[in-house]
């Protein structure tokens, strides 16, 4: 068995199908999760379009209908639809199957809440504990759930966008989208349909097995495919969408490629000087961009520890009104009108209503930010070094200000580092940004030092 | 109560009583097992009404395409129709999610091969093996399968095959009046369709409602049709039709509404079936003498198995044999139709023989042999099993004895049949002869015996 091909944490069940993933796997999480869910309250299920979640779909129903739950499955629809579907349906949770932005032969589960929020940590660890001590309250045999389908699921989704965005305002852009095979190209057809958005669809077959490229929203994927066509096909703007549709990534007019960092700055600053809410929430990997902007319109940004669990933690400490929005540097971004929802399609109508509202173009709007360069590196992960080598940077670079949350930040005016280990891969992340150019010598050196300590 | 006879893994397959005992993750491994078995390809599935039916299936579902296989949907239907389907191509094996006439808290698999039978006792015990092993087959996310489903056309091929062998014509030409119990089980849709359109019955039906629970004890017998029975008194019916849950086994009621021994309905099926087409019979150690007698009558040859569908199956195919059953369970077995028990069949060669001899079933029952039987059982302890078969052995110096399933001890005229259960520590005991006192004085003897041991 290849090593990493399966992963149980907070995040919920994730690994290679056939390789570390397995049905047993499947069905014994279903079971826990129908375990910790309040008895007999419904709960929503939906998957991306890989080969393989049909395979988990089956497992997660008959581990549902075994702990007593009715089960509303929509098929092959996005993460951010399975959310708004539980909170239509005040349902006592959802699952959902997909495993985003990674590449086709994984596949993952993961869980939600009444309401559709993500389970907080305590709820996170409440569940791998009855997954791992396998105590299941598996019903009687006339108390067993019952199994309906459910095709509109999208349409009311949709619905509730129209309440939020004006698309008689919206439709006179001309865009294109890569959908990267998944979801996304569901919803785009349903919003071209009923509100005439332009949008022009690459990638927008539902594909099970070859995806056309890696389904990640990193600058470089955007460069792929998607920001090529966007000066020819004359389109205001390039979006891209990982198969489950909760991140997005965006090119400008003029066929460039936008880093995933700017999403999140560029719809707080849209957010901001809107609401009551001033908190920005975000990982200490993300631009220090967002200190700037957040700074022009009175507001304050939160640093967490890298991953969605800690955003999600973060959340919950703060008053929802005081909060503008919340996001990572990888197109991730929840807003409060959705419920602080990861919605890819949300945060992208939010960027045409920014463009329509400013009268401005994209690249116009981005050349208002000053310039931040960010470089990253990643290395082979020593475990047992660890607390060595981040003790060591901290003393090598005594004259920063020191982060420890995660891994080691140290900050110096306009330029930073961070060090940590990925929560995915065996890898050790090496991020460097600075105001202007690339701190292309503190990087090196930074990457020297790993080297050698590691 | 300990958990032993609440779950059984055997090589019969996997049974037990939905909840803690038959778990989701004890199913999907079994479906893992299976697809990992019969290797990758298609694999049909489907149920009978069991309230848990749907989350096994899923459970089944998922292991099968774990295992690299595609999967077909066949719902809720008959275990014959599935049967029928598997047969029909195209197919490496079919599941049925079904405990048969088991209350509704069990539920169980039955496991076919891609010839739509029963696994072997061979293919039964490498398949037990694989599971144990856990040595599944892991498919990766290019080599999964897609789930389809087809419900109707087994429903349609089945009952086609039965028409082949019937004079429907006839039978739709004579509008019976016909009483239906199929206690809300897998035929619930199926045998109104059957019966009403197909044979052009005039259909008076109860529990007919795929999704309530079963009514009645789910096993058809005298005892468990008293509905029935007054149902086809009341509606002035010519026959009553009653099926078990997933529609294998089939009990009679004739026009006056008494319920026919279960022996009874396989003698007139076999009786009907040897007018036509001569060929040998196959039958279990319990079934009645009275198939010999008609066999006797038209030159056939009969042989008898071991207690359980699969064995009489195995025998008839090695035979090539033309009909066969097991007597006391209802389980009428029509190779040209499919070789497994099929209630279908036995209403429609009841219905067909009405028609040809323009008698009712009271007076076709009334010509069949005469022979009087009782069953029972009887508990015993573990480790005492060899000790009763000895002192029944022993008490019958002389007697003939057949040993290949328990021991059955025969004499002229009568016989007794003793065996322990395959699912609980108790013996089943059955006895015939040719006169109640006979009976009476050989069940009374073999019982007491039993008890002492």
């Amino acid at each position: 068995m290849a090593a990493r091909s399966l992963r149980i944490s907070h995040v919920g069940l994730r690994g290679v199908v056939g390789g570390g993933l397995t049905a047993n796997h499947v069905i014994d999480f279903a079971c826990a999760f129908g375990t910790l869910l309040e008895p007999r309250q419904a709960v929503v299920i939906g998957r991306d379009p890989r080969a393989s979640g049909v395979m988990l779909r089956e497992g997660v129903i008959a581990g549902l209908l075994a702990t007593g739950h009715d089960v509303v499955d929509l098929g092959i629809v996005s993460t951010p639809v399975i959310q708004h579907t539980i909170r239509r349906h005040g349902a006592g949770g959802g699952v959902s199957i997909g495993a985003s932005h990674n590449s086709a032969e994984w596949n993952a589960l993961k869980f939600f809440g009444p309401g559709g929020i993500y389970l907080s940590t305590a709820e996170a660890g409440e569940l791998l504990d009855i997954y791992h001590l396998r105590k299941f309250d598996l019903v009687a045999h006339d108390q067993v759930g019952k199994l309906r389908t459910e095709t509109d699921a999208i349409g009311h989704y949709v619905s509730e966008l129209a309440g939020h965005f004006d698309f008689e305002r919206l439709r006179r852009f001309r865009i294109v989208v890569d959908c990267s095979n998944g979801t996304s190209s569901l919803i785009l057809r349903e919003l071209e349909s009923r509100y005439q958005l332009q949008a022009i669809r690459i990638n927008d077959r539902l594909e099970g097995i070859r995806f056309a490229h890696e389904p990640s929203t990193s600058r470089e994927i955007v460069a792929l495919q998607l920001a090529p066509l966007v000066k020819p096909l004359g389109a205001d703007a390039g979006f891209l969408f990982d198969v489950d549709s909760d991140r997005v990534a965006l090119a400008t007019e003029e066929g460039e490629p936008v880093s995933e960092e700017m999403v999140l700055p560029l719809l707080a600053d849209h957010l901001l000087p809107k609401g009551p809410g001033k908190l920005v929430i975000t990982n200490i990997s993300s631009t220090a961009l967002l200190e700037e902007v957040a700074a022009r319109h009175g507001g304050k940004v939160i640093r967490v520890p890298v991953g969605r669990q800690a955003a999600i933690d973060a959340l919950t400490s703060y008053r929802p009104e005081q909060i503008a929005i919340v996001g990572e540097g990888t197109g991730a971004v929840m807003m409060p009108e959705f419920r602080f929802v990861y919605d890819g399609i949300a945060a992208m109508l939010a960027v045409l209503t920014m463009m329509a509202e400013r009268g401005q173009r994209l690249s116009e709007i981005l050349a208002d930010y000053p310039r931040y360069s960010m470089l990253k590196a990643q290395l082979p992960l020593v475990s047992a070094r660890m607390p060595e080598l981040l003790m060591e940077l901290q003393r090598d670079y005594s004259d920063g200000v020191v982060t420890r949350i995660d891994g080691l930040r140290i900050d110096w005016p306009g330029r930073w580092f961070h060090v940590r280990v990925s929560q995915t891969e065996p890898v050790i992340r090496i991020i460097c940004e600075q105001r202007g150019d690339p701190p292309q010598e503190l990087f090196e050196d930074l990457l020297e030092r790993v080297r050698r300590l590691a | 109560m300990r958990g032993e006879h609440l779950l059984k893994i055997s090589v019969s397959g996997i049974r037990g009583v939905v909840g803690e005992f038959l778990t989701p993750a004890l199913a999907c491994a079994f479906g893992q097992a299976f697809g990992t078995y019969v290797g990758p390809g298609r694999v049909v599935i489907g149920r009978d009404t069991r309230s848990s039916g749907e989350m096994l299936q899923h459970a089944v579902t998922c292991g099968l395409l774990a295992s690299g296989c595609e999967v077909i949907d066949v719902g809720v239907l008959p275990t014959p129709t599935i049967q029928v389907y598997v047969a029909s191509g195209g197919a490496r094996g079919g599941l049925a999610v079904t405990a048969s006439h088991n209350p509704p808290e069990y539920n169980a698999l039955k496991l076919f091969n891609a010839r739509g039978l029963f696994l072997n006792s061979y293919e039964r015990s490498e398949l037990i093996d694989l599971y144990h092993q856990s040595e599944f087959r892991h498919a990766t996310n290019d080599e999964i399968g897609q789930v389809r489903s087809d419900y109707r056309t087994p429903v349609k091929l089945h009952i086609q095959r039965v028409l082949e062998h019937v004079d429907a014509a006839r039978i739709r030409s004579r509008r019976f009046r016909v009483a239906l119990d199929a206690v809300n089980g897998a035929a619930s849709v199926m045998a109104c369709e059957f019966l009403r359109e197909a044979l052009g019955c005039e259909l008076v039906a109860i529990h007919v409602d795929p999704a309530r629970p079963f009514p009645r004890i789910a096993e058809p017998r005298p005892e468990t049709l008293t509905e029935l029975a007054a149902l086809v008194r009341s509606a002035g019916c010519d026959v009553g039709f009653a099926q078990d849950p997933d529609a294998d086994r089939l009990a009679v009621a004739d026009e006056t509404g008494r319920v026919l021994d279960n022996d009874d309905v396989l003698a007139l099926v076999v009786e009907g079936v040897l007018e036509r087409r001569r060929g040998d019979v196959v039958v279990n150690l319990t079934t009645s003498s009275a198939i010999d007698v008609i066999a006797r009558r038209y030159g056939s040859r009969v042989w008898r198995t071991p207690v359980g569908e699969a064995h009489v199956v195995e025998q008839m195919l090695a035979t090539g044999a033309v009909i066969g059953g097991e007597g006391s369970n209802g389980g009428v077995i029509f190779p040209a139709v499919h070789a497994c028990r099929d209630s279908f069949t036995a209403m429609a060669f009841i219905l067909d023989r009405m028609a040809a001899t323009g008698e009712p079933v009271s007076s076709l029952a009334a010509r069949l042999p005469r022979l009087w039987r009782r069953f029972g059982k009887v508990a015993f302890e573990h480790g005492r099993l060899g000790a009763m078969m000895q002192a029944l052995e022993e008490s019958f110096p002389g007697a003939q004895t057949d040993r290949s399933d328990g021991l059955k001890v025969i004499f002229d005229g009568a016989w007794v049949h003793v065996r322990a259960s395959n699912t609980e520590p108790l013996v089943r005991l059955a006895a015939e002869a040719d006169s109640p006192e006979r009976l009476e004085e050989l069940y009374g003897k073999v019982s007491r015996l039993l008890e002492r041991a």
